[in-house]
């Protein structure tokens, strides 16, 4: 979306002031997010205005609570939420990476530099730096017998930037358990197939991984079993609810007995519907004492949960549409349009099926299953804070995970291979430039720094110190990241601090091109609110 | 029992649905009152229709509405999205964090000050309830003074439609919208709103709230829907309206398209084709996505024949919406008729009918039109005397913009309601009188329908203390229209006028000819036609060129049917 679609009503100004303002926006959201960043960073507890609170430690979930006007703060944010849809993580480091090439632009645009250099340097050095990340990545086999350990560190990584360290730990297992238990061979591995619930519990913080699947709801009728054993699993989306049809809902044109006798027709026909589930349950059950459990995704009405009833069947209404592949991948079976083709192929099972209340809140447990491509995450905690807060941690532990199996590769984290990138480009790629576009390689290479000179500075270090500590390190060809707790220089890989592959190369990517829009602006345009405020 | 699932999108639709919810929450207060007028007493109201029962997790019963408000990320003021009832009383206190061990900072935004209206109803509830019996409320002078305090702090403080509301919300019901990025004002195009739903998690939790609350539903009946079409909501409202069609196929969706008082004037061309623009493509989008669509909202409703005996403040939402708010109020009603199995319930009201009823006649009998008009006649005229015959006729006017009057049209059809009737000297009228009297109108009335539906009921419109002071001074304390006027010429609102007798009438009629035409001749102006001047501006709102096409096809297409002796339906001659 073009700058001048964001705003109407705006007023243009000059080439070199619109290129401080983009400046100054992009350090404003730099200076935002910064505390933000790794393991010591900054959680931030946002009241709103009628006293309810938001908590964050996510740069993602940060940016979508701010209330951004500036035009130019405003792609960068989408720019790092974008960052987010399209690698699940990496939010924080994009904003600030963004923020940084500006600010180090700056310094040559006041010696006199045209910005458009320093955008052809930008362009060598992304390059480079791609390359770069190709032979500096970490390759592990992902067969069919995946690497778990790198998959819990790499899990741990991130995790750990979300939840203090004992929290983090102990979902470290579940997630990466979670990711497998839903890959398929040769198929894209879709994470909707891990379902997150959450439930509100006042003593409670714990999350479990469940090899089944939790709805958020239960049967609707007093008759019907909250608990059972053995059961088959009916998955289907049939409506068992009678709706009026079009010509009775004409009804001012007929006479009250013809009426009647229409409804009567039309509820007929919902009870076959419903009598041929029953049908099917008779079938499979007779002579055995298993249960029969129907999932439906349309409504079932009282008449037709009064009939499954007291044919012992227990049944629920109106299911996600997500579940109704999840329960298919759970329990087996197929889910079906239309009870006139229903086989006992058609069934799932599942061991144990079962009902827990919480207030109003109803939650019906499928388990005990025999060969889940699907899996419940389920997240309990005393408030909708703390329960969001633990949900963000878990998705981006699970993209972390997905991220992982797919790249085929890890990258060293804690700022190893952003101060490895840059003594690469500052002793090899620059001197292979000619001209002043050198300075934008230059540039570049420091820009990368921003992460582990954050990483420092969140620790409560000096960032100079650790900077030529690690620069030293990596001069001597030894490929060191920073320690959290001391600044010191520590090997990634025995601390196993992993970062995604795929998360690194799009921030690398990505970071660049909004710069340097920035940068060859011509004109901005600069939001005109305050011109026509409501009356 | 037959459930609704009520959708507010946008800020003027959450404005009339705060009003709205607080008759509901009058009318509940009103039936319980040991010695209250027998008529809201028995009004043979089902309320469940419209709420539900749940329960806390400590165990305490709530009765709420079957709510999804949808709203701007700060639209809600002092009130909390988590409404007021499942208070979870978490704590701000950064150090109750309990998943991060390490640094934390805290960063409040302003305090959003409860006004004294919602003060005091906060007081209210925690007041132990001995102090709320009869004989304390008999304490008049000082309890008045209260309540003309209250009600004069709203007359001069609404920022937000919470400022006002009466009513407890379920948790699952206050949805904000975050991370728009855009200021409320530049909110205010179709293409701006169209990939909110999209954005996975929003889109998710939208459906996935919507979904609870049918889960809850036995047989749900319809889904009542409010879109503020002004801006960017409209399309936010069509992206939903499409999710339900898909998902909840033969669910029964009565649209209302809202409109608030205009904040600004379109000063240049650009502006108004950007507005003409917006209007065409939200019309083709809402109403291809539901079976009726009622657009509501005049221009000027203050200068409008819908408000002879009223007197708004045009520029106000709080005023505006109250009006709307009571015609759609009137028009639920038949929806939660109810005899309870009692017999003496004829003599209450008449004429029930479902949502799904109600839009099948509107829209299926005569001409296959899906924008229906509604007119209100607020109060509605006493029916007495030989010289008012066909007085609630000639008094419904319309809140739907840019429609043609005296118009004839043989083809029209109507649904009508008339609650809380009264005689010239007050008396209330019977059941059958109302229906007499409206049938008798219509043998004098030139025009007559094509076919009528009437319901009636004997309970008015109450007017709770949150509403606004909008009555003129013909107006008296039971909604009767005085002879001669009260002198002190001050509106006049809760504190002297207790109930209305209302009447309103949703009409499918070619009257909406013009509505439809303008948009349709705007569309084909300024996006259509060779060198249009805002063919850019449809493509930057993501409409392509054929899909544009396909819009004009949809606006001539409606058109067509509304136009005398064309497009009608082949099974009517
Ligand atoms: N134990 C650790 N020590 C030092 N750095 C770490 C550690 N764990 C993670 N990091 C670094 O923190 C950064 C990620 O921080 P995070 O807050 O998740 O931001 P983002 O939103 O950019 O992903 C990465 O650069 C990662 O290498
Ligand atoms: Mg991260």
């Amino acid at each position: 979306m073009s700058l001048r679609l964001l705003n109407q009503n705006a007023e243009v100004l000059n080439k070199s002031a619109a290129l401080y303002m983009n400046i100054n926006a992009a350090k404003g959201l730099q200076d935002v997010l910064k505390t933000n960043l790794g393991p010591k960073g900054t959680i931030k507890m946002l009241v709103g205005g009628a006293g309810d609170i938001k908590l964050t430690k996510d740069g993602n979930t940060l940016l979508k609570e701010m209330q951004i006007q500036n035009p130019t703060a405003i792609m960068i944010a989408r720019t790092a939420v974008a960052q987010d849809d399209i690698s699940g993580d990496g939010t924080t480091s994009t904003v600030l990476f963004i923020g940084e090439l500006m600010k180090q632009s700056e310094r040559y645009i006041a010696e006199g530099m045209h910005p458009r250099v320093l955008v052809d340097g930008f362009d060598i050095a992304k390059r480079a730096t791609l390359n770069f990340l190709e032979q500096f990545k970490t390759p592990v086999v992902m067969g069919d017998e995946p690497d778990k350990e790198t998959l819990k560190m790499v899990a741990r990584t991130t995790l750990r930037t979300k939840l203090y360290e004992a929290l983090a730990d102990q979902l470290t297992e579940i997630i990466v358990n979670g990711v497998l238990c839903i890959r398929k061979p040769e198929e894209p591995i879709d994470l909707f197939m891990v379902e997150i619930m959450h439930m509100r519990h006042k003593f409670d913080v714990d999350t479990r991984l469940i090899e089944g699947l939790v709805l958020d709801h239960g049967s609707r009728h007093p008759d019907m079993k909250r608990r059972a054993e053995n059961c088959y699993i009916l998955t289907c989306n049939v409506s068992l609810e009678y709706e009026k049809s079009e010509i009775n809902a004409g009804f001012f044109y007929s006479n009250a007995e013809q009426r009647e006798k229409m409804v009567a027709a039309e509820r007929r026909q919902v009870d076959e519907r419903v009598q041929k589930i029953i049908d099917l349950k008779n079938m499979v059950c007779s002579g055995n004492d298993n249960n029969f459990v129907v999932i439906n995704q349309k409504g079932i009405d009282p008449p037709s949960l009064d009939l499954l009833a007291r044919a012992g069947i227990i049944a629920l209404r109106r299911a996600k549409r997500r579940n109704m592949e999840r329960l298919v991948l759970v329990c087996g079976g197929e889910a079906v349009n239309s009870v006139d083709d229903l086989t006992p192929d058609c069934l799932g099972w599942a061991g144990l099926v079962y009902e827990h209340v919480l207030g109003e809140e109803k939650y019906t447990f499928v388990e005990n299953v025999k060969n889940p491509y699907s899996c419940t995450i389920l997240i309990k905690g005393p408030n909708d804070h703390t329960i969001a807060q633990i949900k963000d941690a878990v998705r981006d532990g699970l993209r972390a995970v997905k991220n992982t199996l797919e790249d085929e590769a890890v990258v060293l984290g804690a700022g190893a291979f952003e101060v490895a990138a840059r003594q690469h480009l500052i002793n090899n790629v620059k001197k292979t430039v000619r001209g002043r576009a050198q300075l934008g390689v230059e540039a570049f290479a420091d820009a990368l720094l921003v992460v582990p000179k954050t990483l420092a500075d969140n620790s409560g270090l000096d960032t100079q110190d650790v900077l030529i500590g690690l620069t030293a390190e990596h001069d001597k060809g030894n490929v060191v990241g920073l320690s959290q707790h001391t600044g010191e220089p520590i090997d990634p890989h025995l601390e196993g601090i992993f970062d995604n592959y795929s998360v690194k190369r799009q921030i690398i990517n990505s970071g660049p091109v909004i710069a340097s829009q920035l940068l060859l602006v011509d004109e901005v345009i600069r939001a005109g609110r305050n011109m026509r405020k409501p009356t | 029992m037959k459930e609704i699932v009520t959708i507010q999108v946008g800020d003027f639709s959450n404005y009339i649905g705060s009003h709205f919810w607080n008759f509901q929450d009058e009318l509940l207060g009103l039936s319980e009152e040991p010695h209250g007028d027998p008529v809201f007493r028995n009004a043979f109201l089902d309320m469940d229709v419209l709420y539900r029962t749940g329960e806390t997790q400590q165990g305490i019963a709530t009765y709420t509405p079957r709510l999804l408000s949808i709203g701007f990320q700060g639209s809600l003021g002092s009130l909390s999205s988590c409404g007021s009832f499942y208070d979870e009383t978490s704590s701000s206190d950064p150090s109750h964090v309990i998943t991060w061990t390490g640094k934390i900072t805290r960063q409040a935004s302003k305090p959003c000050k409860k006004n004294l209206f919602l003060k005091s109803l906060e007081e209210d509830e925690h007041r132990p309830p001995l102090l709320d019996s009869t004989s304390v409320r008999e304490d008049y002078s000082e309890s008045e003074i209260q309540d003309k305090d209250r009600v004069e702090c709203l007359q001069n403080c609404v920022e937000f439609w919470t400022d006002f509301s009466k009513v407890h919300y379920h948790p699952q019901s206050l949805y904000e919208l975050n991370g728009l990025w855009t200021d409320i004002l530049e909110f205010d195009n179709y293409g701006i709103g169209k990939d909110v739903l999209l954005s996975c998690s929003q889109g998710e939790e939208m459906k996935e709230r919507l979904r609870f609350f049918v889960e809850d539903c036995d047989h749900i009946q319809g889904i009542h829907f409010t879109v503020d079409d002004s801006g960017g909501f409209s399309s936010v409202a069509a992206d939903f309206l499409e999710h339900i069609a898909d998902e909840y196929t033969n669910t029964p969706v009565l649209l209302y398209a809202a409109r608030g008082p205009k904040s600004r004037m379109d000063e240049n061309k650009r502006q108004l084709v950007f507005r003409a623009l917006h209007d065409s493509v939200s019309l083709t989008k809402l109403s291809s996505f539901c079976k009726l669509m009622v657009p509501i909202g005049l221009p000027s409703l203050s200068r409008s024949k819908a408000a002879t005996f009223l007197s708004i403040e045009d520029e106000k939402p709080f005023h505006c919406s109250a009006v709307y708010a009571a015609a759609l109020n009137s028009i639920s009603l038949p929806f939660r008729m109810d005899a309870f199995g009692s017999s003496a319930a004829s003599n209450y009201f008449s004429g029930a009918i479902d949502m799904g009823g109600l839009v099948y006649m509107l829209t299926d009998q005569a001409r296959q039109n899906s924008v229906a008009i509604l007119d209100v006649a607020m109060p509605s005229p006493p029916l007495t005397g030989e010289e008012r015959k066909g007085s609630v006729l000639q008094s419904l006017h319309s809140l739907t913009p840019e429609v043609a009057e005296d118009i004839e049209d043989a083809y029209q059809v109507e649904t009508a309601v008339i609650h809380g009737a009264i005689h010239k000297g007050g008396r209330r009228a019977a059941v059958s009188e109302v229906k007499d009297s409206f049938y008798e109108a219509y043998e004098s009335f030139p025009n007559k329908p094509l076919f009528s539906h009437l319901s009636v009921t004997q309970s008015p419109l109450p007017i709770p203390l949150p509403f606004p002071s909008i009555f003129g001074s013909h107006v008296g304390p039971r909604g009767e229209l005085l002879h001669n006027p009260i002198p002190d010429s001050q509106p006049r609102g809760s504190l002297n006028i207790h109930s209305i007798p209302m009447a309103a009438r949703l009409r499918s009629s070619n009257a909406i000819l013009p509505y439809v035409e303008k948009r349709l001749t705007n569309l084909q102006r300024f996006g259509i036609d060779r060198g249009a001047p805002g063919s850019e501006l449809l493509r930057s709102w993501g409409f392509q060129n054929d899909e544009v096409q396909d819009m004009g096809e949809v606006l001539s297409k409606m058109a067509m049917t509304l136009k005398p002796h064309s497009g009608m339906s082949s099974d009517s001659e």
